[in-house]
């Protein structure tokens, strides 16, 4: 195994990690929030709100434009 | 005098913005990051709307808003906004990544959809109080171990505007399917979705 399949491996393990948190909070009374409650926590002020927009918006010119 | 005591002011005011809502600090960092990575039109939308909140912060905001529906204003039909955003992803995605028209579009949309945040949100949403603490941390902490896991990549690559494929942060591995026509419809198309899902929370 290489420095690049470590790398990958680092991404696929956090993605396996937010699928299992948002897989524990569909458990009656879990203790986990999903991800769209907590998005709707951070977002239900203007900062936190206009913060999280900025950062959609950042992604689609990181990943696109110049 | 006059002049060190409303200097010293500002500094307190500002230290004072930091603390209350440390996601305007976070933003300023992220710019100049993205700044002397040779990103000045990023760095200058997160940088700028860092500022106007800043400011929107210390002047502190007289009401809270209210939501766009009992405005009075409606939300078009969920059919109609995926099929502009399909509209609009093959439009735009059959220009290279990295052009100016792409670039121009993807501006316009999200400052467009800062400026829609800014005035509120568009749904009313029920208060449920305080999330579980333990699940919250759960989440911040995979969130931020990606961020870093991201970081490192980044960091080890030969220089910060020089890609590697032995340490590839998540742009270098999605440019083989950012490089073709259907691969950036697709995520454009996926982009504007999850834009309009935030939007509406």
């Amino acid at each position: 195994m290489n420095s690049h399949d470590v790398t990958v491996l680092g991404y696929f393990v956090v993605v396996l990690l937010c699928v299992g948190l948002q897989l524990l909070s569909l458990r009656p009374a879990s203790r986990v929030p999903s991800l769209t409650a907590l998005l709707r926590r951070a977002m239900r002020g203007r900062p936190g709100r206009v913060g999280v927009i900025t950062a959609w918006a950042w992604l689609g010119l990181h990943f696109l434009a110049r | 005098m006059t002049e060190s005591r409303s200097a010293a002011a500002t500094v307190r005011a500002t230290m004072a913005v930091v603390i209350r809502e440390p996601v305007v600090a976070i933003m300023l960092v992220w710019a100049f990051f993205d700044g002397i990575s040779g990103n000045p039109i990023h760095a200058l939308l997160v940088g700028g709307v860092a500022i106007l909140l800043g400011r929107d912060i210390a002047l502190g905001e007289p009401n809270p808003p209210v939501p766009l529906l009992e405005r009075g204003g409606r939300l078009p039909a969920w059919w109609l906004v995926v099929a502009l955003s399909a509209v609009f992803a093959a439009v735009v995605g059959s220009f290279p990544r990295y052009s100016w028209p792409t670039t121009a579009a993807i501006v316009a949309i999200g400052t467009g959809a800062v400026a829609l945040a800014w005035r509120g949100p568009l749904v009313a949403r029920p208060d449920t109080g305080r999330l579980p603490r333990p699940g919250v941390l759960a989440w911040v902490a995979v969130l931020v171990a990606g961020a870093l896991w991201e970081l490192q990549a980044l960091l080890l690559q030969p220089s910060l505007t020089a890609d590697s494929w032995q340490h590839p942060t998540i742009s270098t591995l999605t440019d083989p399917v950012l490089s073709t026509h259907l691969g950036r419809t697709a995520i454009m198309f996926a982009w504007l979705l999850a834009g309009w899902f935030l939007l509406r929370q």
